[in-house]
């Protein structure tokens, strides 16, 4: 449907392909943090896990675990407050900045990008980014980061896959944490990781006991290697 | 809450197209979101209409298609979409290999007024 006007322009309705992620632009931010990482041999980390996983306890025994070999940087990702910032710090993170998302739900790029500014990667082997507590939106807003780590707890239950698929779908490794409570919460390893599988058949596996410590080495291990 | 940037995001997105194809106006905007994504349509409408006034799409329709979560089922050679509670396939109860974790978002098309 078209029509010419007094000034012979021509107007009408048209339809225009697109097919373009609506994360299109947090991509774009995404890439260029990518690219400040790769720039300083940093190995970035992307955290994802529901409130109360264990993810500020994950990082403090990888921290303690790879002492002395590669020194981690650490990007808290919090709603209110600075606690595991303090906390991370004071068991020897190389550098660590809280981003306060003030309700909002999950770390954007942009925020990483400004996070950044304020952090010495020069300090840092590894970064690790602590996203808000939450198993949903985060997984979309890719952040820069060269694993996706996603962190599940057996006192969440091992029907955690079922309910948010695309998190355990889109992760490049799985940490089952609290490995030390899953007899007394009923955690039946054999389904989780059944169900892990059906979503995504590579992506290793490891379990943990932030506890007890028993396991962190061998994840400690496989991230150190990663970084290449 | 996460309706709210993926919305000011998708805007940004559809702006940009539609003066880059000569639009005076945006008419309708169609988008897919997978039916196992988290965002809810009643949220998007409501973060849609809020922030659109003053800009090209303003008085736009927002158009949500909801595509499924599928898996490949091997043994009955067939695709099947799971139960909530299962991803095993409901015909003979195998898992099948996963073929689209229904967390589709993407702008597809766009009708505008030149």
């Amino acid at each position: 449907m078209t029509s010419t006007d007094s000034l012979g322009v021509m107007h009408g309705i048209r339809n225009v392909k697109v097919v373009k992620s609506l994360l299109a632009n947090n991509d774009l931010v995404a890439e260029a943090n990518r690219q400040t990482f790769a720039a300083h041999g940093v190995l970035a980390i992307n955290i994802i896990a529901s409130p109360g996983a264990g993810k500020t306890s994950a990082i403090i025994r990888l921290i303690q675990a790879l002492e002395g070999r590669a020194r981690i940087a650490v990007i808290e990702g919090d709603i209110a407050g600075s606690i595991d910032t303090e906390k991370v710090l004071a068991a020897g993170a190389a550098d660590a900045v809280q981003i306060n998302t003030g309700g909002g739900c999950h770390l954007e790029a942009s925020m990483i990008q400004q996070a950044l500014d304020d952090l010495d990667l020069g300090q840092a082997e590894l970064l690790i980014i602590e996203n808000v507590g939450n198993l949903i939106c985060p997984n979309y807003w890719k952040l820069g980061e060269q694993l996706r780590l996603c962190l599940a707890s057996t006192a969440e239950g091992h029907d955690k896959p079922l309910k948010y698929p695309d998190v355990f779908a889109a992760s490049d490794v799985i940490v089952i944490n609290k490995s030390d409570l899953a007899e007394l919460v009923d955690f039946d390893r054999k389904i989780f990781i059944e169900l892990v599988r059906a979503l995504n058949e590579h992506a290793p596996i490891f379990e943990i006991s932030c506890r007890s410590g028993a396991g962190v080495a061998e994840l400690a291990e496989w991230l150190l290697a990663q970084r290449g | 809450m996460h309706e709210l940037s993926i919305m000011a995001s998708l805007l940004d997105v559809a702006e940009e197209h539609a003066r880059a194809a000569g639009a005076q106006k945006v008419l309708s905007i169609h988008v897919v979101v997978g039916e196992r994504s988290s965002f809810v349509d009643d949220s998007l409408l409501f973060y849609f209409d809020a922030l659109t006034p003053g800009r090209l799409a303003e008085g736009a329709k927002l158009v949500i298609r909801r595509t499924p979560m599928r898996f490949y089922c091997q043994t009955c050679e067939r695709d099947y979409t799971p139960p909530m509670n299962s991803f095993r396939c409901p015909t003979c109860n195998t898992t099948g290999r996963l073929q689209d974790d229904g967390n589709a978002c993407y702008l597809e098309h766009m009708e505008i007024e030149t």
